[in-house]
């Protein structure tokens, strides 16, 4: 079952992203919004990690929270608006919120 | 499709607009939302005593007015909500406590009603933290 991972905290703060990575199945994708964006910051151990797993990994971000943080989007991440995130909740069969 | 959403934070963190631009957008899309379930710090976002500073964002009048709007279903766990402090009329009056501070379109109810939102929608969506 597709599920799409939501993360909001830093992954300078805490396991989450790390701990959503080890779990994340073949069909999953992940949606950074808020702090979780900052796992984007060009030349971060995260951003090696994220970028490593290009591959096979579907990454989202939302836009504006991108945005916000002065973060520019790597050409293996896609920017989504909130119309973007419900299409999104649509298109996989779970949504699980790291919260 | 029809969407139930949780919110776990408060009016003033930023996870509580992303929810509530979602909810627009949601319905701007013509899906559903059978139930809005404010629970554990959501709570406060029912409060008709939050005051925000004059230069930001009012969150919480802001979810006052789409639950309005839209008349959609705003369930605030009444647990969560007995233990911060945010009580309608009948609960104020049980617990002795001097005031109330849920207003309408907010119903106090219990986390069943989560769970049968759950049941009655195709996606769970939570928001909470940061």
């Amino acid at each position: 079952m597709a599920t799409l991972h939501v993360l909001s905290h830093s992954p300078f703060t805490d396991s989450r992203l790390s701990s959503c990575l080890r779990v994340l199945g073949s069909e999953d994708a992940i949606l950074l919004c808020g702090d979780a964006t900052y796992a984007l910051r060009a030349d971060t151990a995260t951003a090696q990690t994220l970028s490593a797993k290009t591959g096979g990994l579907k990454l989202f971000v939302l836009d504006e929270d991108a945005t916000a943080r002065h973060i520019a989007l790597p050409d293996w991440a896609e920017g989504v608006d909130y119309a973007g995130f419900v299409a999104l909740s649509v298109h996989y069969d779970k949504v699980n919120t790291w919260l | 499709m029809k969407f139930a959403i949780a919110l776990h934070s408060p009016a003033h963190a930023p996870s509580s607009r992303r929810a509530l631009l979602f909810a627009k957008a949601a319905l701007a899309q013509g899906h559903e939302i059978v139930r809005l379930f404010f629970y554990q710090d959501g709570v406060h976002s029912a409060s008709g005593n939050v005051v925000s500073p004059q230069d930001e964002s009012d969150t919480a009048a802001q979810w006052r007015d789409f639950v309005t709007t839209h008349q959609l279903d705003g369930v605030v766990c009444i647990a969560a909500a007995l233990r911060r402090g945010v009580l309608n009329a009948e609960e104020a009056e049980r617990y002795s406590r001097p005031a109330a501070n849920l207003p309408a379109p907010w119903e106090l109810s219990g986390l069943g009603q989560l769970h049968d939102a759950v049941q009655a929608a195709d996606r769970l969506i939570c928001f909470g933290g940061p």
